[in-house]
């Protein structure tokens, strides 16, 4: 016997199951008035909507998968969340802080410094039960990163401040780079010192963009990645007048500013001819892939490729042989913007399982949702401390490998990892910089910004 | 909300004694964000249930400083540990200080030999798990919030655990904890006075009291669990059937085979299999004559588990099965268990798509009832239905709850469409739930398996349930919570304080 029998005398069509709006449902099903949905629910306010409210209307969706279903499986990867413990600072506080608004309930200055408490990072979206990918045609996916984005630039139109994002950001504005020297001046005069000796084109049909932090701070980085490029026969030249990518202050909310250089980005590849950009920074890639079509829409027909995904094409190829052995037990730091916002895993392990000498100690990528070195999203410049501690929890799990290397491929969580790797003897070196010493090439450069 | 400014300053200061400024949170976005579960409720009404302020202690001791001070002052303790209840335990109804124990998630001892972890009740069994991985153990509570819940949140609600007829439940996990009570003292619950002690005839036995309560009877702080080996082999095949009926005996027989391995069985009705075709984007679909499904699990070594899955896997031939094939039983497997990938809307009668979320009303079900459960529960959701499109009926799952077959979670889904939850709709919400239970009780079944029974609605027919233990219940309560500040006015227990007592 079936569930769907109609046995029962009287029973209307909402006594079995059916799939609702096939055409062949009984008509009965359009009889029933429905008592509830259609008239306004109550909402607490005098006036027209505030700020917060005509924002809240706009994220509604967004915020409401997540609050009307509360499961929270986001909390425990979230890297902030580990070391705070503090249930304020989760993704689904993110979310239910944008239903409150639309309920009047709080303002953004209520809550402004709360949304700092973010890296950016997406393990919280991955590990939602909502997010689903089916096959390769249904692809939802939760949007925390975008909700506090959207926040964060809210609170700056609403002149809510935090001070180190608003320095950060009026120096960087100043200076078309992120002051990542500290004191020390970067600049358009020394945004390709790093580059010193190789002989490097400007402009052409395909450029190498370097970011703030590999172009001043860890030199080391891009000048690997020239240097494999040439060796493969790679043609590329360097950008005729580089700003920051503009990445950052759309992380922290200064929107304006954010499109203001990626404008100056994108017409000065125009003004070079430039079709292709070679991107090695994580963040970046991120930038290019996502804010500037947003930002640009059809006019934005730039071609971006990363640079670790093209390397394990070359290697691939047989255009680069990484033959010289480099005799370190390693783990792999899965970059937060390349794992767990690009689903890019698989190119990084290829490359280093090309390394003579190594020994590799992996940890999937699932299992590194949850990893982080706390250096993204601007929690650095706002809250140094949980960085710190981030990247100290990281580093106790690659301890936890007995490796003595830690590799990264992401510029900005190699300056914490390092230092939180000091403690536990384990050098951060990063995964261009190690293919190149494969390729038997002498990188130079700096990766401490020059201070030893 | 419930204090005035002058007392909340009163109640800060003296927490100021044993808390760090860090540790005592004010702000209205930490008051709003600790007023929350994932059980519904109507948004333009959070604001009644938002504390005055919330702690986050690191000990047992900053815990016990907490509620003596709390206890002094009259203020009311609600203890939040995971949040993740559908019951609403951990949500402040009169205001008062949330106790989060979060920060208290540490693992601080591993004992190979005993096979006990102590840890921290403010940790996540998936995260415990992690660090067990490495000495090739783990702790088997595994409910649908796994990746969510805590420790403590299991012992206040006595949990219930998918793979429980296999490995246990929360009560048979945990072996002993610290728990502080309402006046503050500390107190070591367990089988007599062993911190790993599974079974002790001495005194009464305290453990299940103190587990399930709903944070009603204290907080607990730390706790040793139960350990087992990792197992080496997981097999969970899935079966369709072209009628709930021969599903239904196929999933008794299953149950009631016995096998060591065996850790769960769960049956799909007609209404589950008719609402994953239409809306859940995790199904893999089917053909059309499948309308109901079981699967089954087993855990343990390979030689254990293979032989075992031949037995189970003629036992559902003989009940008409056919098997879905290792693809889709281990991925509907990983995406029902694993992921918990939950739709993210339902439809309206005339086949909208709208955005609803997942809820569900348990009940503790013996085999023999739940098709007669099953059927009216359908017809007072159909009723909800007819009312209006808020509600949609998302099918129902029957779970095993023990080795034997006895009885089942039994778990009615429905789709709520919470941006339009409006007073009315949320009345008709509250009558439905109740409508739910009285079905329940009136099967002879316990109101709820898993979930607990303390939101509006049920709540009421708890009294009912248990009769003269309901009695022995407010008399505990006044005992233990003199001026009744933990979590108070949950089961209905202010009665307790009522001028003639109960």
């Amino acid at each position: 016997m079936t569930q769907t029998d109609k046995e029962r005398g009287g029973a209307d069509a909402l006594a079995t199951p059916f799939t609702p709006g096939m055409r062949d449902n009984p008509a009965e099903l359009a009889d029933f008035t429905d008592g509830i949905v259609g008239r306004p629910l109550p909402i607490a306010d005098a006036g027209g909507p505030s700020p917060e409210q005509e924002f809240a209307a706009e994220w509604n969706n967004a915020a409401y998968n997540c609050f009307s279903s509360g499961h929270k499986f986001c909390r425990e990867v979230c890297p902030v969340m580990q070391v705070t413990r503090n249930e304020s600072w989760t993704p689904t506080a993110f979310h239910a802080n944008v239903v409150a608004m639309g309920q009047g309930e709080l303002s953004v200055e209520d809550v402004a410094a709360d949304y700092v408490n973010c890296t950016q990072c997406g393990a919280c979206e991955l590990r939602c039960p909502n997010t689903l990918f089916t096959g390769d045609f249904y692809r939802f996916r939760t949007r925390t990163v975008d909700v506090v984005k959207a926040v964060r630039a809210l609170a700056v139109d609403q002149g809510v401040h935090q001070e180190g994002w608003r320095t950060w950001n009026a120096r960087t504005d100043e200076l078309t780079h992120e002051p990542v020297l500290g004191e020390t001046p970067v600049n358009q005069d020394h945004v390709r010192d790093w580059s010193a000796g190789l002989d490097l084109p400007i402009g052409g049909e395909t450029v190498l963009f370097v970011d703030c932090e590999a172009a001043f701070y860890r030199t080391s980085v891009p000048r690997a990645v020239a240097q494999v490029l040439q060796l493969a026969g790679y043609e590329f030249g360097l950008m005729g007048e580089q700003w920051c990518c503009g990445g950052p202050a759309a992380e922290m909310g200064y929107v304006d500013q954010a499109q203001r250089f990626a404008r100056h980005n994108l017409d000065n590849w125009r003004s070079t001819g430039t079709r292709r950009v070679l991107v090695l920074d994580p963040h970046d890639y991120i930038s290019f892939t996502e804010d500037y079509p947003k930002y640009f829409g059809a006019e934005y027909d730039i071609e971006v490729v990363l640079v670790v995904e093209l390397f394990a094409q070359l290697i691939r190829e047989g255009r680069l042989n990484p033959s010289v052995p480099v005799e370190r037990t390693i783990t792999y730091h899965d970059p937060c913007r390349l794992n767990k916002r690009k689903g890019i895993w698989q190119e990084p392990r290829e490359i280093l399982r090309a390394i003579p000498g190594l020994t590799f100690n992996d940890v999937d990528r699932v299992t590194q949702w949850s990893y982080c070195s706390g250096g993204g999203g601007g929690l650095p410049i706002e809250k140094p401390e949980l960085t710190e501690r981030i990247s100290a929890s990281r580093l106790e799990k690659a301890a936890a490998l007995e490796v003595d290397t830690l590799v990264s491929a992401c510029p900005w969580s190699e300056r914490p990892l390092t230092a939180a790797g000091e403690s536990h003897d384990i050098d951060v070196v990063d995964i261009h910089e190690l293919l190149a010493a494969s390729l038997g090439i002498e990188v130079g450069g700096t990766t401490d910004g020059g201070a030893s | 909300m419930t204090l005035q400014v002058e007392r909340l300053d009163e109640v800060v200061t003296a927490l100021r004694t044993v808390l760090a400024d860090d540790q005592i949170l004010t702000s209205r976005a930490d008051r709003l964000n600790r007023a929350r579960v994932p059980a519904p409720f109507p948004v333009h009404r959070w604001t009644e249930r938002l504390p005055d302020l919330a702690v986050l202690p690191t000990s047992t001791e900053q815990v016990a400083g907490v509620v003596r001070i709390a206890n002094d002052l009259r203020v009311p303790v609600v203890p939040r540990d995971g949040g993740t209840g559908l019951t609403d335990g951990a949500v402040p109804l009169r205001g008062g200080i949330v106790v989060d124990v979060k920060r208290m998630n540490d693992v601080r001892e591993i004992d190979l030999e005993n096979r006990t972890v102590r840890v921290g009740t403010g940790i996540n069994m998936l995260k415990l798990n992690e660090q067990l991985a490495r000495h090739g153990l783990f702790y088997p509570d595994d409910p649908a919030s796994y990746p969510c819940s805590l420790v403590g949140g299991r012992i206040g609600t006595s949990g219930w655990s998918l793979i429980g007829a296999r490995y246990g439940h929360t009560r048979d996990l945990v072996l002993s904890f610290d728990h502080v009570l309402p006046t503050g003292e500390v107190m070591h619950v367990g089988d007599g006075i062993g911190h790993q002690i599974s079974k002790s005839s001495s005194g009464y036995q305290l453990k299940h009291l103190f587990m399930g309560h709903q944070g009603t009877l204290g907080i607990a702080t730390e706790a040793t669990l139960k350990l087992y080996p990792k197992p080496e082999a997981e097999l969970s095949p899935f079966w369709a059937f072209d009628n709930y009926d021969d599903a239904y005996r196929c999933v008794g027989a299953l149950a009631r085979a016995g096998v060591a391995t065996f850790a769960g069985a769960v049956l799909f009705d007609e209404w589950k299999v008719a609402y994953l075709r239409r809306d859940d984007e995790a199904y893999i679909p089917q053909p059309g004559d499948v309308r109901a499904l079981v699967c089954a699990v087993m855990y343990g070594y390979e030689d254990e588990v293979r032989p075992a899955g031949r037995r189970l896997f003629r036992i559902a031939k003989e009940h008409g099965a056919r098997y879905l094939g290792d693809e889709i039983s281990e991925g509907d497997w990983a995406a029902r268990h694993d992921r918990y990938a939950t739709p993210l809307h339902g439809r309206t009668k005339d086949g909208q798509v709208v955005p609803m979320s997942w809820h569900c009303e348990d009940a503790a079900v013996n085999y023999t009832r739940l098709p007669a459960v099953s059927k009216v529960w359908h017809e007072i959701v159909a009723d909800l239905r007819r009312k209006t499109d808020v509600f949609d009926d998302w099918g129902m799952f029957a779970y095993t709850s023990a080795d034997t077959g006895v009885d089942y979670l039994t778990e009615i889904d429905v789709g709520i469409w919470e941006q339009q939850l409006d007073d009315r709709a949320w009345e008709l919400w509250v009558r439905a739930k109740r409508d739910i239970a009285a079905v329940a009780l009136a099967n002879n079944a316990s109101i709820s398996a898993c979930h607990g029974s303390c939101r509006e609605g049920e709540v009421d027919l708890v009294p009912q349930e248990l009769g003269r233990g309901y009695d022995v219940m407010l008399d505990l309560k006044r005992t233990l919570d003199p001026n009744n500040i933990m979590n108070p006015g949950k089961y209905h227990l202010d009665r307790a304080y009522r001028a003639g007592g109960r």
